[in-house]
């Protein structure tokens, strides 16, 4: 049974191409239709992702500002633009506030849409069906619509989490501006991101739970182990690698994170220390035309993607190669 | 039989990528403004309805073409403008911008040379200041589409009952609103990253934000006068107002009106541009739109007073304000200008000056009308600055700078140092 999920766990991610790429070739004289049939896809994805992607690693190496976005020609400079950032302490402080914001996110979406996956085969089928539908309603919520109920929810005059707070006795939460500072405005971010990510978490979650066959669970159970433990010894190793991909996804997305916090910067503050990587990346790209610079970040966090998900990849790989 | 599938194969492929590659229709210019469509891009709401009705009418009964006016927020306007200009495909035809962005997107290259017309358009009797921003080698790219200025609006009932005066020093204006402040009041509201009003205490001691240096322009939040006027807005943001320091765009007017949950202002004194007051006044329900409220400005509540300078007399606030242009990779040209004449003729120009915006004609000054709100805005204009003419200006504003270092202040950091460390910020982008 955990086989099925790790193998259709695996189709789904990028990995699953490097196997097939090791299969010896066969050398055909004659072009094959299949491979004729590759084409269009491939070229697809050249133009839609190669492009920009080039197009991105060029002027990463290129002193590209405003004059060149108006036609004039960009000097290549070279790896100086990555020089400037690996000396710029602004740009460590926005990538360690990147990843752990990005960490502690992933972590607690996690956390919270195990919990409720596992809340969801627990109770009853209305229960699960009002659960369901309420996480697939947050999940489809545009996240622009989203945005703007949150930030009235965190207003400072008028928000309601002000006002519930300031009715418990002996707190004062009066007035109590939520983004103007970065702990509380991160604390914020962190809460809507995690609202927002945890329906496909939790969808994802009960997916593999209802795959843990039954009889296991029972003989588990017989042999005298209790909720807690049949949890975490039975439960959570054989949906792990379900756990496994959705956490990749997670720190991917949570390391991207642009609108939420770009939005949340409108109502609070644009001050340098509220950034993260996106939001970076625009100021210096689309605010003060740093194209040049802007493009060498982008990359940046193109490599940090890779190394994050490297690991992944690889214990995806060695798991299966188990036998 | 497969043959036939692979040929029909690659040309699917052949056919996507095609379509992906061709190019945009490229409609020949052919000089007549004749039933083109064109799009203007107004910035924020400054421009009332009526205005905007009207130039899609005239434009429509001269060229026959539709106008399209598309409104962009101030805030993300300068990146906007960074990437639709370059793209004739997304380029608005004719655009609105910010006074102090000109110097940037004009040296770049984004607007059409529009000297041919320069005299036809007002010529002389253009704002000299705003043509100036939109200059590069005597050729007029940018010119004025209205100005404002920044004066200040009272709460006549609330100094009264404190027994305070209209004070005439820019020390006496400190200690007056500071005064004022309590737990639920500002005495002055304020945003602590609003640099735009924050800059009128540098311009008053005599400072500036960055001053040119030979060709280069450097920063100049470190000189003396500038780091005094710092310090005095940072005594006064912690003494007289309880905005938040990281408000920087903020709509003070609600706060002067009755806040409709207590009854009672928020803000004994505030600061904004002078149309703001069509928001300033006692509140009632909007006949025409249950869901919002129309001000009603009362006299014997609400007063108005330019801000005072050092010794006396008017302190050079932030000149506030808009220059039009027509983007150079437009298609439309023939029809850009067409709209051009339009807003500079004498009706536009009457409009925008009975609507509380100056207008960029000074022949059509005194469309503005004699009352307090008109008399406050060309006293505190004449008196008002502009931000440094620098090539890189726009980057400055665009990242946000200004606000950081604004916030930083009132949060009550050593100016000197900060002034030293955003001194050097500024320098990076200026040029």
């Amino acid at each position: 049974m955990t086989d099925t999920i790790s193998r259709d766990v695996t189709a789904a991610a990028p990995a699953a191409t490097t196997k097939s790429a090791r299969t010896p070739d066969v050398t055909r004289r004659r072009i094959s239709v299949p491979h004729l049939l590759l084409i269009p896809a491939i070229a697809i994805l050249l133009i839609g992702m190669g492009y920009p992607l080039v197009w991105q690693i060029v002027t990463s190496m290129q002193e590209f500002g405003i004059q060149q976005q108006f036609g004039k020609p960009a000097d290549f400079v070279g790896l100086q633009n990555y020089l400037t950032l690996a000396t710029d302490p602004t740009m460590w402080q926005v990538v360690g506030r990147s990843l752990l914001f990005c960490f502690i996110t992933a972590a607690l979406t996690l956390i919270v849409g195990i919990l409720l996956a596992v809340l969801m085969t627990a109770v009853g089928r209305t229960a699960r069906l009002t659960l369901q539908i309420s996480l697939l309603l947050a999940w489809a919520m545009p996240v622009v619509a989203a945005m703007t109920v949150w930030i009235w929810l965190f207003d400072d005059r008028r928000g309601v989490v002000n006002y519930l707070l300031d009715m418990i006795p002996g707190v004062d939460m009066n007035r109590f501006s939520w983004l103007s500072n970065p702990l509380t405005f991160f604390i914020v971010a962190s809460v809507i991101v995690i609202w927002m990510s945890v329906p496909f978490v939790a969808f994802s979650a009960y997916a593999g739970l209802t795959q843990v066959s039954d009889e296991v669970l029972e003989a588990a159970q017989l042999d005298g182990a209790n909720g807690a433990k049949r949890l975490r010894y039975i439960i959570l190793p054989m949906i792990r690698p379900v756990i496994m991909i959705v956490l990749l996804l997670q720190l991917i997305w949570d390391l991207r994170v642009f609108t939420q916090i770009t939005m949340l910067q409108d109502a609070g503050s644009k001050a340098g220390e509220f950034d993260l990587l996106g939001t970076y990346i625009y100021k210096l790209g689309a605010g003060s035309q740093d194209f040049g610079m802007a493009s060498a970040v982008s990359i940046f966090v193109l490599a940090l993607t890779l190394a994050i998900s490297w690991f992944y990849v690889r214990s995806l790989l060695k798991e299966d190669e188990q036998p | 039989m497969k043959r036939k599938y692979a040929v029909a194969a690659i040309a699917t492929a052949a056919a996507l990528v095609l379509a992906g590659c061709s190019s945009t229709g490229d409609a020949a210019d052919d000089g007549s403004a004749e039933g083109q469509d064109i799009t203007l891009w107004l910035m924020g709401g400054d421009t009332p309805d009526a205005l905007r009705d009207y130039l899609k009418s005239e434009y429509a009964d001269a060229t026959g073409g539709t106008l399209t006016i598309e409104e962009q927020g101030w805030g993300d306007a300068v990146a906007k403008l960074t990437t639709a200009l370059p793209d004739a495909a997304n380029t608005p035809d004719v655009t609105e911008i910010g006074n102090t962005w000109s110097p940037t997107f004009t040296n770049a290259g984004a607007f059409t040379d529009l000297s041919d017309m320069y005299e036809e358009l007002g010529g002389d009797k253009l704002l000299k200041s705003f043509v100036e921003v939109g200059e590069v080698d005597g050729a007029q790219y940018a010119l004025p589409y209205y100005f404002g200025s920044r004066y200040n609006f009272y709460r006549k009932d609330v100094w009264a009952a404190a027994g305070k005066e209209v004070p005439t020093t820019l020390a006496e204006f400190g200690d007056t609103v500071k005064a004022l402040r309590t737990d639920s009041q500002s005495g002055f509201y304020l945003g602590g990253s609003d640099w735009r009003n924050g800059i009128s205490w540098i311009f008053a001691n005599g400072g500036e934000l960055a001053v040119k240096d030979g060709d280069e322009w450097v920063g100049a939040l470190s000189s003396d006068e500038s780091v005094e006027g710092l310090e005095q807005f940072q005594e006064l943001f912690t003494g007289a107002s309880n905005a938040p320091v990281t408000e920087f765009d903020s709509t003070p007017w609600v706060n002067i009106n009755d806040n409709d949950a207590t009854g009672k202002p928020e803000a004994a004194t505030i600061i904004a541009p002078g149309w703001a007051h069509w928001s300033i006044g006692d509140l009632a329900p909007d006949p025409a739109d249950a869901t919002k409220t129309v001000a009603t400005w009362n006299d014997d509540v609400f007063g108005t007073f330019v801000l005072p300078g050092v010794d006396g007399g008017v302190a050079p606030v932030f000149a506030g304000g808009s220059n039009i242009a027509v983007s150079a990779a437009s298609e439309n040209q023939a029809g850009a200008k067409e709209l051009v004449k339009i807003i500079f003729s004498e009706e536009y120009q009457t409009m925008l000056g009975e609507n509380g915006l100056g207008p960029a004609n000074l022949d059509y000054a005194s469309s503005l009308g004699d009352d307090q709100f008109a008399k406050a805005l060309i006293e505190s204009a004449a008196g008002s600055k502009l931000t440094p003419a620098a090539p890189g200006w726009a980057a400055v504003e665009g990242a946000g700078i200004l606000e950081e270092f604004f916030g930083k202040v009132s949060g009550g950091g050593d100016v000197a140092e900060l002034a030293a460390e955003y001194d050097e910020k500024l320098d990076k982008l200026l040029n």
